[in-house]
């Protein structure tokens, strides 16, 4: 076999090998670590320009001054249906792009990047949640702890996040 | 699978016995993929009321039911709980169902089943496949799958 093609199978291989990986950023709400694909993410920022912190009651969706503009903002303890008490100063707000629109992820602390195989995403099981299975991409289990990846699509469609757009 | 379950009532059927509560209560034997020692599930986000949350299995994720939530005990925790993997029984392939301590395996004759009276320990005769003795101790023969499809609240009497 020619050189070039041995190269060019190799070269083949390894983008496979990378397709069929995905990096994923880890956050934590509540108690719990959650994954979003990097793919997703345009800025993590100081949630500075979210409105109306940090006076309980909260609501799903609020809004996020960002550079001008007044962006949705998911607080995502609200949306999991956790008891937060105030805003940690660990918070970040992810600003994500799902279904071609910018939107805000308030979560409670940004913790690390890694890679994760696609192929070890498993499907949610239907009785672990009430909320709507397209938030959820999957989970998958990094030593003890499970790990549930974000739909950025998913969260894009919620009706909160909708009528914020007017629609 | 109503057939099924008649003829196996007839020909007598095999149980799995386990304790919740101080009470002996029992599951079809043929739903019990298997037994495993408690962990403590991932929390979930918004579950309903009586799941624990997620474990994984030998590369199978599956939800746990705290039994306890779902009855509403709340007395002290067990010494030797443990996780039925049961099949077909809701949603999900594999749901475990996490119990105080299994007991034993027992085969119950058929006319050793009753029908049950309308309530049993405060639960409804609709969650109740049939009540049986077992060496003076009654045992309450659960339909998993009603329990877990119900959102009627069950409150376990003493």
């Amino acid at each position: 076999m020619e050189a070039r093609t041995l190269a060019r199978q190799r070269t083949h291989g390894l983008t496979k090998a990378r397709a069929a990986r995905e990096q994923v950023l880890l956050f934590r709400v509540g108690g719990e670590v959650y994954g979003i694909g990097l793919h997703a993410l345009w800025e993590v920022l100081l949630p500075e320009g979210v409105t109306g912190l940090p006076t309980p009651p909260y609501q799903v969706c609020t809004a996020l001054a960002y550079r001008g503009r007044r962006l949705p903002l998911i607080r995502m303890s609200e949306l999991f249906g956790i008891l937060a008490e105030r805003v940690p100063l660990t918070s970040r707000v992810l600003l994500i792009q799902a279904q071609g629109r910018p939107l805000g992820l308030l979560v409670d602390e940004v913790l690390e990047m890694i890679e994760v195989e696609s192929a070890a995403l498993a499907p949610v099981p239907a009785l672990a949640t009430l909320l709507r299975s397209e938030i959820f991409r999957g989970l998958f289990r990094r030593g003890e702890r499970i790990i549930l990846v974000v739909s950025e699509e998913g969260l894009g469609g919620l009706q909160e996040v909708g009528q914020f757009y007017g629609g | 699978m109503a057939q099924t379950t008649q003829e196996a009532t007839q020909a007598g059927a095999l149980v799995l016995m386990f304790q919740l509560a101080g009470k002996a209560f029992a599951v079809d034997l043929g739903r019990v993929q298997q037994i495993i020692d408690y962990r403590t599930p991932t929390r979930t986000p918004r579950p309903p009321a009586y799941v624990e949350g997620v474990i994984e299995h030998r590369g199978c994720y599956l939800p746990v039911v705290s039994l306890r939530q779902r009855f509403g005990v709340t007395d002290e925790e067990p010494l030797h709980p443990a996780i039925l993997l049961l099949t077909e029984v809701g949603p999900d392939p594999i749901v475990g169902l996490a119990v105080d301590q299994v007991l034993r395996v027992l085969s119950l004759p058929r006319d050793a089943v009753l029908a049950p009276p309308p309530r049993v320990f405060g639960i409804r005769a609709e969650f109740i496949r049939g009540v049986a003795n077992a060496g003076g101790r009654p045992i309450v023969w659960l339909d998993v799958t009603k329990i877990l499809a119900s959102t009627e609240v069950i409150t376990l009497l003493a």
